[in-house]
């Protein structure tokens, strides 16, 4: 008889219903991550006192810390579950949906706001227009390895899931959101549209949101120093102000 | 265009650590007179009195009750817009953002109560010049005389990892070293502080 796994989950039927939670025994078997354990619940969705339940809803996608969709809380931590290997958990195993966001279903959650905050801070670059396009520029080499790091962010949501100044209470962006500004303000035609990101992120909810509480860095699944990137950009938003100012 | 919460936010910060900085600073250094005992204190306390009405009010309306009123109402909306959790994610630095609010809010409490009755009833409404003596009376009762070293803690505390931030929100530290390097030497201002606090309070207990 295999060793058992207990997974502790807090279910939720609908965007509006009430929380409930649900244990479940998952066999063992070494290399088990948490998705692939939710895997086997959904084919045997029985708690452990013999009930047929409804499968556990979640979300996920390329299995390897790339796409972020796997993002939930695990043992009260935000992480992917793609990569939380049973091994290295504290049994039971806690499993939650990130409340910093909007609940659909079970651990299954909306995260369209960071692609609205993401429209708010223009993450993206420029191209079409009415001008000429020409062979594309190359990338400052100076600020190319840091344009590559900040460039793996996969809008998992971790850092505003472990940022206290993000949800429903406040209209903090996130660190994510906020940092890719500064991506594409590295970028040789993005920043030419560096001030319009940088006085968008002057706005209501934006960068000075931000309360130095520094768990963005700590939980970022892709080891982004998103605290030294956010303090370039209050450098840089600082500097924005003086120019708004004097006009210059 | 015009970025209100930017330069609210901005001003909520110089204020804090500039104009009530100051305010902590000349606070610690006018009470620590008191270890030089009663005669010399009430003599300094009687020198700020010989400044002349119309200055001394303009200083305290000006550089004391305006900034601390809007750090204070400004701050009571940040902190109303964090949701302190340093049980899921107990990093330092997450202690100290979860601290910077509790304290926060003690001071509110404790500054409503200290410049209520301290300043406005006995020194306003009663005359009383605050002396040596009044205030070693009013530290007989040790709950008042705990909750006055609480909340100079509480206002160290909160000026000290303000200096944290500060750096941080303006740009001036930017990596981790830099940032941990400032803090180190905040945390020990604060903790000198503290002490300096402890000995001046203990001076009302010796004499």
């Amino acid at each position: 008889m295999a060793d058992k796994v207990r997974f502790v989950i807090e279910r939720q039927d609908g965007p509006n219903e009430k929380p409930y939670e649900q244990e479940f025994d998952v066999d063992y078997r070494p290399g088990l991550n948490v998705v692939a354990a939710l895997m086997e619940i959904q084919k045997n969705p029985m708690t452990v006192d013999g009930k047929k339940v409804a499968p556990v809803t979640w979300e996920c996608n390329c299995l390897e810390k790339v796409c972020g969709a796997c993002m939930m809380v695990i043992n009260g931590r935000a992480r992917q579950a793609c990569c939380a290997l049973v091994d290295e958990l504290s049994k039971p195993i806690h499993l939650a949906p990130a409340r910093t966001f909007p609940v659909i279903r079970d651990l299954l959650i909306d995260r369209s706001v960071m692609f609205e905050s993401l429209k708010k801070i223009q993450g993206w670059v420029e191209l079409d227009g009415s001008w000429e396009v020409k062979d594309a520029p190359i990338q400052n080499p100076y600020t190319a390895a840091t344009a590559y790091e900040i460039s793996h962010c996969m809008t998992c949501g971790c850092c505003l899931e472990a940022c206290p100044n993000v949800g429903p209470q406040s209209d903090f962006i996130g660190p994510a959101p906020t940092v890719q500004a500064y991506l594409f303000n590295l970028h040789p035609l993005g920043k030419f549209d560096a001030p319009k990101r940088l006085n968008a992120l002057m706005e209501k909810g934006g960068i000075t949101s931000c309360g130095n509480s520094q768990n963005c860095v700590e939980v970022c699944p892709k080891s982004i120093k998103l605290t030294t990137y956010l303090a370039q950009l209050n450098r840089d938003v600082n500097k924005q102000a003086l120019r708004n100012i004097f006009n210059f | 265009m015009f970025h209100t919460t930017f330069y609210l936010r901005r001003l909520h910060s110089l204020c804090g650590l500039f104009v009530l900085g100051f305010f902590i600073f000349e606070h610690i250094a006018t009470n620590s007179v008191a270890m030089a005992g009663p005669t010399i204190f009430n003599g300094v306390m009687g020198m700020v009195e010989e400044i002349p009405k119309p200055i001394f009010y303009a200083i305290e309306i000006g550089l004391y009750a305006i900034p601390i009123l809007f750090h204070g109402l400004y701050g009571i909306y940040i902190a109303l817009q964090a949701n302190n959790n340093p049980r899921r994610y107990g990093y330092l630095r997450n202690w100290n953002f979860t601290l910077q609010r509790w304290t926060a809010w003690f001071l509110v409490v404790f500054l409503i109560w200290h410049v209520g009755y301290l300043r406005i009833y006995l020194k306003g409404i009663q005359g009383n010049p605050i002396s040596f003596e009044l205030l070693q009376n009013m530290f007989q009762n040790p709950v008042v005389a705990i909750l006055y070293v609480l909340g100079m803690w509480a206002a160290i505390f909160h000026f000290c990892n303000g200096i944290t931030t500060f750096c941080m929100t303006w740009g001036i530290t930017k990596g981790p070293r830099a940032q941990n390097a400032i803090s180190v030497i905040s945390m020990l201002l604060c903790a000198g502080l503290c002490l300096i606090t402890l000995a001046f309070m203990s001076s009302y207990f010796i004499y």
